[in-house]
């Protein structure tokens, strides 16, 4: 009979496997840029903060500092998971990526300047 | 180690590999490279997460710090392709 811990850390690393493989079929699936963008920016971002939290929960009993650079883990992929999808979702729009001709509403047209002329454009 | 906890550790992984050939298999046949970074910061989470669950299954904190590193070298990369797509340089 397998401990709460144990149950707990079982949970957790399963949860968040769960979440990372739904970024992969998210990745391979969607259809333009952004949406694969967003299954990347936020399934992936809390599918690492569950197993990381399930690897501090294991260690927390043998280990005193585990708990710092767990939680310091999780504060660190909280602030600079969104950033990168940001940066690169802005870059990708300004670089005339093409939309998924099911997207109903682009409201960024007309406010950002786009930029035809660059390198990775020309595929 | 208890027979539960390894074997959920052991399909964990295996479906950690399985989520990290789809990134690869994105990152092989995506468009453009806004695609390819996207599937690269992805791939970073997969090697965070097989990371952790290697900790977990080998009892040992000495990998744990590679997630620090892992963390940060997936926002500078995608940090630096995001750059490089908007201005054409990097700095």
């Amino acid at each position: 009979m397998p401990s709460f811990t144990e149950i707990l850390v079982a949970g957790l690393c399963l949860l968040g496997t769960f979440l990372i493989v739904l970024t992969g079929v998210g990745l391979v699936r969607f259809p333009d840029v952004f949406c694969r963008m967003h299954a990347a920016g936020k399934a992936g971002t809390l599918g690492v903060i569950l197993v990381v939290l399930g690897a501090t929960v294991h260690f927390a009993g043998t280990d005193q500092d585990i708990w710092m650079r767990g939680i310091l883990a999780v504060f660190f992929q909280l602030l600079t998971s969104p950033a990168a999808t940001h940066l690169l979702a802005r870059a990708a729009y300004l670089c005339d990526y093409p939309l998924s001709e099911r997207t109903a509403v682009d409201e960024l047209r007309g406010y950002l300047p786009s930029r035809p002329d660059q390198v990775f454009n020309q595929e | 180690m208890s027979l539960f906890l390894s074997t959920v550790l052991m399909l964990c992984l295996v479906a950690l590999l399985a989520s990290g050939i789809l990134c690869l298999y994105r990152m092989l046949i995506g468009p453009k490279a806004a695609d390819r970074a996207v599937a690269f910061d992805s791939l970073a989470a997969v090697f965070i997460c097989i990371i952790c669950v290697f900790c977990i299954r080998w009892d040992s904190v000495l990998y744990f710090d590679a997630v620090w590193i892992l963390m940060l070298v997936g926002f500078l990369g995608s940090a630096a392709i995001a750059k490089y797509l908007e201005k054409g340089r990097v700095f």
